[in-house]
């Protein structure tokens, strides 16, 4: 009775894909992937489920219980599964030839973080419910905003044509953080607008790829080109070396207004790669190196935060109760975990209810899971992000052009810087700066920022060969060169 | 007790077994995808695709691969050859020099334009760039890789 309606509207609807020209392409690597996703996913709930069952079982000196098999939050895990299959349904739909690996690799790293939310005390960030519901909410509005992007950019020309507006809106949100940010924990980040807050330096980092991938693609011929000479060094013409010394400089004042060591180091080491990426020359790697040392010396002469962080860093056991009180929690932590780790849900003796580190969901994920899945699990996570790393790296060397190419590796390597700065800040190979690592950390601004980041790659990946936007005015460097000739 | 701890155990291990078997198929995908990069033939240096061509040789839509010199006009020994009335015999030559392409005007009598502007000798080239030679208009991509 109610068929015909149904298959009514499913011509329609086949009607409007056709005169669109979209025909739905299956993607079976990505169902493959998805599916073991999905199994390992299952696995570790149990896990977490039989072992917080045998901890309640073993606090109260009862016998466990017969029947251990169960979810911990099935609800909440099957929600995200759902979610992670529907954005497959909907790429399949689509129909674009796109990449089929960075989905399920997203979706697994995102899973584990839900699965750490799922097992810490549910009332550590809760405004708006528990710790897993909201991580869980802002996956699924990420989930949205990756398949939105992957479906629908289909042309960069708003990207690349008003790169100097998206810069404008770029220090437009960093000025506004300057002034009317929120101070947490003694860093400025966040920012309230109306009932809404985030972070602006997430989607900051997004903004500077654009930015630099547009600079960058236009100015490089001029950029390798070698004019003056400093030293054993060879650089471009000085004025275009103004943002790179620009960049410094928004670094230095991170620094010193927001006291974000982490949004500053991601913010230089990704510009850095980018000039490098896009020039192949090693003079301005050194040159920038020798900035940063510089930079760096004078913040830990002059500022007492930063000094602080590097004084933990060089030595946490002065104070260990005190200022170094979360990186030894966070060294302990490791190696509690040993080889394979205790187990989910086993590790982390809580001290009256609370984990011993207070930002765990945020700045120290990386050593939960050092704790719970051990050096083999958290060497599993990093390989993770090696993987989304090469995918950005390999669709840059498939683009059609350059604009393409800096801006897939520039998006992959935030990502990949981000999580090396976060890693090892929980390692104690660097100083520790409070950043999230992508996907796993709890937060919504983070997510949000890495979902575009992952929607936009997908989008780029696509390996039809689409029209190039018309080609540009002649532009600054063809006018120089010709008054050069002249 | 014991076979539950022996059931945690394993589903620990299965996990983390896991994890790796998706690293394990997700690292097989990229080297195959590697390899078939690796195996089709990658040593043209850029790619020139005509967007125009009035004459209809070349016909628009058709691309070339480049080696790093390519001489283009309208005598018949040219690496591209542009059977076009405003086309001179030897017209201009594409060049890449270093990590970078050139073009350069080989005297031709009506000129050889870059982005709309005209080529005084020898001029840079970027990837996107459209080059005008008589009433042809080619436009210079990377290689697909």
């Amino acid at each position: 009775m109610t068929a015909a309606p149904v298959t009514a509207g499913l011509r329609a609807v086949g009607r409007e894909a056709r005169r669109l020209r979209i025909t739905p392409r299956f993607r079976g690597r990505e169902l493959t992937l998805l599916v073991i996703v999905a199994i390992a996913l299952i696995v570790g709930d149990l896990s977490l489920g039989a072992t917080r069952l045998l901890k309640e079982a073993q606090l109260a000196g009862d016998q466990p219980p017969p029947d251990l098999a169960v979810l911990a939050a099935p609800a909440i895990l099957v929600i995200y599964l759902i979610g992670l299959f529907a954005v497959h349904g909907a790429l399949v739909l689509a129909g674009r030839r796109t990449d089929q690996i960075l989905l399920p690799t997203v979706g697994l790293l995102g899973g584990i973080g839900l699965l750490l939310m799922i097992r810490l005390p549910q009332d550590l960030a809760g405004r708006l419910g528990g710790l897993a519901q909201t991580q869980l909410l802002w996956l699924v509005i990420g989930l949205t905003i990756v398949v939105l992007l992957a479906i629908a950019v289909r042309n960069d020309v708003w990207l690349r044509r008003y790169k100097y507006t998206w810069a404008a809106v770029g220090v437009g949100l960093l000025l506004l953080t300057f002034v009317f940010g929120r101070d947490i924990n003694g860093a400025r980040l966040s920012l309230t607008i109306g009932p809404f807050s985030g972070q602006p330096s997430e989607l900051l980092k997004v903004i500077l790829v654009v930015f630099l991938a547009g600079y960058l693609s236009e100015n490089r011929p001029l950029l390798q080109e070698e004019s003056t000479r400093l030293g054993p060094f060879r650089l471009p013409p000085l004025p275009y070396l103004a943002p790179m010394v620009a960049m410094w400089a928004i670094a230095l004042g991170i620094v010193i207004v927001q006291r974000d060591l982490g949004a500053a180091l991601l913010f230089f080491a990704v510009f850095l790669l980018l000039l490098y990426v896009s020039t192949a020359r090693f003079s301005f790697v050194v040159l920038g190196l020798a900035a940063f040392v510089v930079g760096a010396g004078l913040l830990y002469f002059v500022f007492d935060h930063v000094r602080t962080r590097i004084d933990i860093w060089v030595d946490p056991f002065a104070d260990p109760t005190g200022a170094g009180f979360q990186v030894v929690q966070a060294l302990h932590a490791f190696a509690r975990g040993g080889l394979i780790g205790t187990g989910l849900g086993a590790g982390l003796p809580s001290i009256a209810g609370r984990p011993p580190i207070p930002a765990l969901h945020t700045d120290f994920p990386f050593a939960a899971l050092g704790e719970e899945l051990g050096l083999v699990g958290i060497l599993a996570v990093l390989g993770l992000y090696l993987v989304l790393v090469e995918r950005g790296l390999r669709i840059a060397s498939a683009a059609q052009d350059e604009f393409r190419a800096i801006l897939a590796a520039g998006l992959s390597l935030v990502i990949g810087v981000q999580a090396f700065i976060i890693a090892a800040g929980n390692l104690k190979l660097i100083p520790l700066t409070g950043i999230t690592l992508p996907f796993v950390s709890y937060g919504g601004s983070s997510l949000l920022a890495n979902s575009v980041i992952v929607g936009m790659l997908i989008a780029l990946s696509e390996r039809t060969r689409e029209p190039l936007p018309p080609p540009r005015r002649p532009g600054r460097i063809r006018r120089l060169l010709d008054r050069g000739a002249a | 007790m014991d076979a539950a701890v022996i059931a945690i155990w394993v589903l620990r291990l299965i996990f983390l077994a896991l994890l790796y078997a998706f690293l394990w198929m997700v690292v097989r995908a990229l080297v195959r995808d590697l390899r078939a990069a690796a195996r089709e033939p990658t040593l043209e240096l850029g790619r020139l695709v005509v967007t125009a061509s009035p004459s209809g040789e070349p016909a628009a839509g058709v691309s070339f691969a480049l080696d790093a010199i390519t001489s283009l006009g309208r005598d018949v020994n040219n690496s591209i050859v542009l059977d076009d009335d405003f086309a001179s015999a030897a017209h201009a030559a594409l060049t890449y020099r270093g990590r970078a392409w050139y073009v350069e005007d080989l005297g031709s009598t009506n000129g050889t334009f870059v982005n709309g502007s005209q080529v005084d000798g020898l001029s840079p080239l970027a990837f996107g760039d459209e080059i005008q030679i008589g009433q042809v208009r080619l436009r210079l991509e990377r290689a697909r890789g």
